[in-house]
């Protein structure tokens, strides 16, 4: 695995209430790679990658401890600016879930919060961000469409061209693909592969091909623990441990 | 467990492996028993043969290619659908070789003259057939520590095969040779070629066994 490590995570134990969905997971995320997270429902993935951005404060009676280290500190901490740390480090969920408001608005939304205002500047970021989402060529010439008009394929990369623009350095996604055609799915795995130049990319995902196929390093969880994390080409052809081997092979149950 | 129609359909991809094998297997063993008794019938009825393990080899590598399309195989089915896959060719080789020594028996026609100490070519048949035996035996058990001793055991067949070849040459140099025998040596030479390259298979298929069983693609250099 790469040396470089974005985020590393120690020991970390998170309760809903008296439920515990993760036991003491720990975990190197490297820098500019793609890290997929599989396992059946109710594993702990999707926990596990809302902790990454502090999603889960939104939900009552949690309790996490533990250690997630992002550039040298702990974001567990209570003093982190949760604002920031999302910036730096965005969320794309299952389903598409633009503004509705135009393509260009959706895109320039993030910017703008963090004000910048001058209309070049904004067209720049806008166009720098859509290019980069591979969605540039199919809406440019109707950026103040409403973005709820795009296909849901459009409408994920729409998302994603949301993110980049406020330069983030962590994209995590939710299970992006799993409500698009086998198409939009190819063109999101397409642009996973060419996003992890920039960013470092921790995927969650019900689909096993898609994990081998956008993947470097993938981690099974059980559970809500971390069974096996290694280098994806292994987890899939050769898993250490018995979980993971009946998982990967369907013969889980 | 789950999808019971996939692992039902990998034990059947696995036993006609298996009894590709056997068929090999029995091949093997019977254009052996063909030269020791210049059995010319028995050497026919083995080319014959062939076009079963031929319609095994056909049969079987489409059924791993509808696995590998239909089912997205991994981990330790993956291993095992590839190792049947390259594996059948091995069988597939085995049997053209015991087909070319068959010919040989055919067209001889009688017994073979050796001449050089047979002992050596005796040493020779046996290892190749119980190599070709273990390697069938390994695939269907999984067993590892089997496997790992072809290569020993090949580097056996190979010092046999030159000792052979060496033997017979310098019998030739030495005008040791009747013009009647002169041609048994040179159907001698193809045998043992024959017998020295299905040890090589039989390797093969201990290698391929040794990463279904463990994953290290070492195995397979």
């Amino acid at each position: 695995m790469n040396n470089s490590i974005e985020i590393s995570v120690k020991n970390l134990n998170l309760w809903f209430g008296k439920f515990q969905a993760l036991k003491n997971v720990s975990i190197d995320i490297p820098k500019n790679q793609v890290t997929s997270l599989i396992g059946p429902s109710g594993c702990g993935k999707s926990t596990f990658i809302k902790t990454l951005d502090r999603m889960n404060d939104l939900v009552d009676n949690v309790k996490i401890t533990g250690e997630v280290r992002y550039q040298g500190t702990n974001i567990l901490d209570s003093d982190t600016d949760v604002v920031e740390l999302r910036k730096q480090i965005g969320m794309v969920f299952q389903k598409p879930n633009p503004f509705p408001k135009s393509i260009f608005d959706n895109v320039a939304y993030g910017p703008r919060v963090h004000g910048v205002r001058k209309k070049k500047n904004l067209n720049e970021v806008v166009e720098r961000s859509l290019k980069a989402a591979a969605l540039w060529e199919e809406v440019k010439d109707r950026l103040n469409e409403s973005a709820l008009r795009l296909s849901g394929g459009q409408q994920q990369r729409l998302c994603i061209a949301r993110l980049l623009a406020v330069e983030p350095e962590v994209l995590l996604m939710d299970e992006p693909a799993s409500a698009l055609d086998p198409i939009a799915t190819s063109k999101i795995e397409d642009l996973i592969y060419d996003l992890k130049k920039d960013y470092t990319i921790v995927i969650v995902t019900h689909n096993m091909q898609q994990a081998a196929r956008v993947s470097s390093n993938t981690a099974f969880f059980y559970l809500g623990e971390l069974i096996e994390y290694a280098p994806t080409i292994d987890l899939f052809e050769r898993p250490r441990d018995k979980r993971t081997e009946d998982y990967v092979t369907g013969k889980f149950g | 467990m789950a999808r019971n129609r996939y692992v039902r359909k990998l034990k059947e991809l696995r036993q006609n492996v298996v009894d590709m094998g056997a068929l090999t297997q029995q091949s093997v063993e019977g254009v052996l028993i063909a030269i020791e008794t210049s059995d010319t019938a028995l050497a026919k009825r083995v080319i014959a043969n062939d076009d079963e393990v031929d319609k095994f080899d056909r049969k079987i590598e489409s059924q791993c290619m509808t696995l590998l399309a239909l089912e997205q195989p991994m981990a330790r089915d993956l291993r095992m659908i590839a190792t049947s896959l390259k594996m059948i060719t091995d069988l597939e080789r085995i049997g053209d070789f015991v087909v070319d020594i068959a010919e040989e028996v055919v067209a001889m026609g009688k017994p073979i003259h050796i001449p050089v100490s047979a002992t050596k070519f005796n040493e020779l048949v046996a290892d190749v057939k119980s190599m070709v035996a273990d390697s069938i035996e390994t695939y269907a058990k999984g067993n590892v520590q089997k496997a790992r001793s072809f290569e020993a055991r090949d580097d056996r067949i190979d010092f046999l095969y030159k000792n052979i070849v060496e033997n017979m040459v310098n019998a030739l140099a030495q005008g040791k040779c009747s013009t009647e025998t002169v041609s048994d040596v040179a159907s001698l030479l193809y045998i043992i070629r024959y017998l020295e390259r299905i040890g090589d298979h039989a390797v093969n298929i201990g290698n391929r066994v040794c990463y279904m069983e463990e994953g290290d693609r070492r195995y397979l250099k």
